[in-house]
């Protein structure tokens, strides 16, 4: 294994950790979007390919439309509250 | 060998946090929540003793590609195609920041200059450690010590005259 490609999982790893640990959901989307550049990294590393570029574009532009509506979601619900 | 590798790997890094966080700065990202989800984000960083402006910069991260997503995106399709690969990104990271309710200059212009620096700095660093350097980047900011990282990004905003 290449020894860019073990850091990245590392800190993935690391960060799937502090998601389960960190209480508050609000901070729980900023591991999470560590984890998604990770995750997007990782996807191109392994694809090495202009189509597995594409791919890892995409779902990383998909996962901060989902992290924004989840954030919008935990706003109104304190409003609700 | 292995040493020389890692010291890429830092000195890409670095120039990757410069690179985003000077851009996000200058596009106003520390100012004001550019959509609801952000403001959430950056009080709750305010209540556990972090810095309000340096909240919102990392809220807006989450909430919305910018130029940290471009410098990474960039950065992948420098490796997989070369230089064309750093334009193509431009134009998706735009259309993700349409998506998002944000203008969109903030990605755009992020993966335009790194795309401009692997271009420059190729011989000697490839593409490829830039991929990894953006994640160690990324995780100062976003992973590893959320209250001390917002200190840190509200003083910069404050030396760059965004925010109070």
């Amino acid at each position: 294994m290449d020894i860019i490609e073990g850091v990245i999982g590392f800190i993935a790893l690391l960060m799937v950790f502090r998601i389960f640990l960190t209480r508050s959901r609000a901070r729980k989307l900023l591991y999470l979007c560590c984890l998604s550049f990770c995750i997007s990294a990782l996807i191109a590393l392994y694809v090495k390919s202009p189509m597995g570029g594409i791919v890892a574009i995409i779902y990383f532009i998909c996962s901060t439309l989902t992290s924004n509506a989840i954030a919008y979601t935990i706003e109104q619900v304190k409003d609700i509250e | 060998m292995e040493i020389l590798d890692i010291i890429k790997l830092i000195i890409a890094g670095i120039i990757c946090w410069i690179n985003f966080v000077l851009i996000d700065t200058y596009f106003g990202l520390p100012e004001k929540p550019g959509v609801l989800g952000a403001k959430t984000i950056g009080e709750k960083i305010k209540e556990i003793g972090g810095n309000l402006n340096g909240g919102y910069f990392m809220g807006n991260i989450v909430c919305s590609p910018d130029a940290s997503a471009g410098t990474l995106l960039a950065s992948i399709m420098n490796y997989l195609m070369g230089v064309e690969g750093g334009l193509i990104t431009a134009l998706l990271v735009w259309i993700g920041n349409r998506l998002c309710a944000d203008p969109g200059y903030a990605g755009t212009t992020g993966a335009l200059t790194i795309t401009l620096i692997i271009y420059l700095l190729h011989p000697i660093i490839e593409a490829k450690y830039f991929v990894g350097g953006m994640i160690l980047a990324i995780f100062s900011i976003q992973g590893f010590e959320h209250k001390y990282a917002s200190i840190l990004l509200g003083k910069i905003a404050k030396k760059m005259n965004r925010g109070e």
